[in-house]
């Protein structure tokens, strides 16, 4: 009997087992992505922290940090954004909830930049003393990714690394990999590797710009009438002075 | 310190002193200390210097030098002040140390002699390290190659097996001892008193009662100087900074145990790197590393040292090494929670910080400090992340309402001038504009255009910050000139 049973639903074995149409279970703690509709397509419901979290952009400003602002201003801690593409701006950080006083900006110089940024993301991952640590890299090689995989398991940090679109060809140690790509009104995410079910078609995740009122343009501009001319002795002569 | 007199010449962690090449330290002519490499090529205690140029000809040859070896035993008595204020210097290259308030803060007697093994080891040193309940009597099983007796009746048992000659007053009478048949100490506390006193002196009974502990013993503890400045001369040339660090950690130790004597934090040190003196002479090469969190342990600080010795290139070799204080305040321990903070303290944050500094630079490690200026480049400032900021400063150079200003995530370093086509600006695809324009005044005191910024949209639906500038419509410049687009940020 408990033979039959444990056949026919082996998932309830381990913690760790799970069946390829269902999604994992967690094994580390998660922090809620802040889209319902992306959180429940992941293990665990969220992102998990402890691991390396692999994010394939097709480019930088595609609305990256608009996705994982609800995790990253969940936290009151450090959050370093190590090696970005083009230098962050504070205020706008500010305005999607990211206080001035969180953020880190780690850049890297000269030729041994590459080898600087990584041991930089190591020590901070080890040091665990900050709450989320981004990571833009062009190029890294598979036993650098398994190592910074390593590092992160030593700490709940939050550890996003954003990589171009041409790294979800190559394999990576990260148990959840995302490719995003810019759609009309948000992002498509493909999920290149995650501990469920395949799925096929991207997932659409309405993320609007941040815009106030005054800037919305919600109509295209008309041609408006013109004044009439003003003729002549067409205006009261008391009204003129 | 059974090898003290070789050990000030090539110090264990040194190439010289792992046994690569012979050492051998000579006194009035006669080998007085050798390494291993020298006992292995047959050379022995008492030779004269023929005789060890003969067996090993490549041997380096030293003479003996009182004043190094009375350095080096201050050094590793400064670097023992870390486990108790009481230390005192004894005869034959012997330190003794009072430990017996500083066992429950260091995790018993077996991890602070690990501490003080490792320590010995770092500072270039190897020693016998014994423990006994009175001083004389750890003195005198240190000389005989250490061993570890936590009572009184063990020590007794002890000192009773061993040799006669160990105590300084009873060598000049060992012919005596050995005609009489007392070999060892056991014996000889047996011997008659009165006539060993008249026989020996009153040294000798005064020795062994304090071994016994039926006297009591005094000592002239050693005193931590009120500054801090350790010199260490390196016997090599050193030509690859990384390679300082061994020399290094040994002035580390030393003022770790300074700190730790004069409750004392540092705040700042400096390490001097001397080139060579006389002709050649040069300025020696300063490193300066601030802390921002005052610290007594050593671990911190030599981590920050390897990371500056591995970006720093030398100019010229090295042939000592100096290290100051030259800020210091007093200790403040920490005061441990309860519950302690899932991030670690912000003392972890700030040692870290420090760390990447070390290597990275100052101008590489950042922290956010917004401006209040309505340029958006000018606004976005970033200052080295060891500046001061108080949150209401930062506070107060925030605008009031943050979500009020369509701001961008990424600010271009340079705006990138766009191509037009068909009266568009063209940037991988059509830009088209998805709001109405913002206008932003330059500095009029500056060069700066006023320009009038758009949030545009490609085709690939990603969104740009692009502005366009307006002319300042100026006597000779053509009045069709078309307005120029530039790209400026991109929004995350």
């Amino acid at each position: 009997m408990t033979l039959h049973q444990s056949i026919t639903a082996p998932q309830a074995l381990h913690p760790s087992l799970w069946l390829a149409s269902q999604l994992a279970h967690a094994s580390t703690r998660c922090v809620d992505t802040g889209h319902p509709t992306l959180s429940s397509q992941l293990p665990g419901g969220g992102w998990p922290t402890g691991t390396l979290i692999d994010l394939m952009l097709q480019q930088s400003g595609i609305g990256e940090l608009r996705l994982l602002r609800p995790a990253l201003a969940a936290g009151r801690r450090r959050i370093v954004l190590l090696q970005p593409p083009h230098p962050p701006q504070a205020l706008a950080l500010a305005a999607l909830g990211l206080a001035p006083s969180q953020l880190i900006w780690i850049r890297t110089s000269g030729t041994s930049g590459s080898s600087d940024a990584l041991w930089a993301a190591e020590q901070v991952l080890r040091s665990g003393s900050c709450g989320a640590v981004l990571f833009w890299q062009n190029h890294a090689r598979g036993e650098t990714l398994r190592r910074l995989h390593l590092a992160a398991h030593s700490g709940e940090t939050l550890f996003f690394m954003l990589r171009p679109l041409a790294a979800a060809q190559d394999s990576s140690p990260a148990p959840l990999r995302l490719s995003l790509r810019p759609a009309p009104g948000g992002l498509d995410i493909e999920f290149v590797k995650r501990r469920g079910p395949q799925r096929d078609t991207p997932l659409f995740l309405p993320l609007p710009l941040p815009l106030t009122p005054f800037l919305l343009q919600r109509h295209a501009t008309l041609d408006r009438a013109l004044f009439a001319p003003v003729t002549a002795r067409s205006i009261l002569s008391e009204l003129v002075q | 310190m059974p090898q003290l007199p070789l050990e000030v010449f090539c110090p264990s962690w040194s190439s010289d002193g792992n046994g690569n090449s012979a050492g051998v330290v000579l006194e009035h002519e006669r080998v007085l200390a050798l390494s291993a490499a020298a006992a292995a090529a047959g050379v022995q205690i008492g030779m004269r210097r023929g005789g060890v140029l003969m067996l090993h000809p490549e041997a380096r040859l030293y003479e003996r030098s009182a004043e190094h070896e009375a350095e080096a035993l201050h050094a590793i008595a400064m670097a023992l002040l870390q486990y108790t204020p009481l230390v005192a210097e004894a005869e034959e290259a012997t330190l003794l140390i009072d430990i017996g308030a500083s066992l429950r803060l260091f995790g018993g007697i077996r991890a602070l002699c690990r501490g003080v093994r490792a320590n010995l080891r770092a500072l270039g040193f190897t020693g016998a390290l014994s423990c006994a309940p009175t001083a004389r009597g750890a003195w005198l099983l240190a000389r005989h190659g250490g061993g570890r007796s936590a009572t009184m009746a063990s020590l007794v048992r002890r000192l009773d097996r061993l040799p006669a000659g160990l105590l300084p007053p009873a060598r000049p009478f060992a012919a005596w001892f050995d005609g009489i048949g007392c070999f060892t100490l056991g014996e000889m506390r047996r011997l008659p008193r009165p006539g060993l006193q008249r026989r020996c002196g009153a040294a000798l009974l005064d020795m062994l009662d304090a071994a016994h502990g039926m006297t009591p013993e005094l000592f002239d503890w050693i005193e931590a100087p009120t500054t801090f400045s350790a010199k260490l001369d390196l016997f090599d040339r050193v030509e690859h900074a990384e390679a300082l660090l061994f020399g290094a950690h040994r002035l580390l130790l030393q003022m770790t145990g300074w700190l730790c004597a004069r409750q004392l934090a540092v705040g700042r040190i400096r390490l001097q790197l001397e080139h060579e003196r006389g002709r050649v002479a040069r300025a020696p090469t300063v490193l300066e590393i601030v802390l921002a969190e005052p610290t007594w342990r050593d671990e911190h600080l030599l981590r920050l040292l390897r990371e500056r010795l591995a970006k720093q290139v030398l100019e010229a070799p090295v042939i000592g090494l100096c290290l100051e204080a030259p800020q210091v305040q007093p200790m403040a321990p920490p005061s441990e929670s309860l519950f302690p903070e899932p991030g670690g303290s912000e003392q972890d944050q700030l040692r870290m910080f420090e760390l990447l500094v070390a290597r990275l630079g100052p101008d590489n490690v950042l922290q956010a400090a917004p401006l209040a200026d309505y340029r958006p480049e000018l606004a976005n400032a970033w200052v080295p992340v060891h500046q001061q900021i108080r949150a209401a400063a930062r506070a107060a150079q925030m605008p009031p309402d943050v979500l009020s200003l369509p701001r961008p995530t990424w600010l271009l370093a340079k705006p990138i001038a766009l191509l037009m086509r068909n009266e568009r600006p063209f940037y991988g695809s059509p830009l088209k504009m998805a709001s109405t324009p913002e206008r932003i005044e330059a500095g009029w005191w500056s060069q700066s255009q006023t320009r009038d910024y758009f949030i545009a949209e490609g085709q690939d639906h990603a969104h740009y910050w692009v502005y366009r500038e307006r002319l300042i419509r100026v006597a000779g410049v053509a009045e069709d000139a078309a307005p120029r687009w530039f790209l400026h940020a991109l929004f995350g």
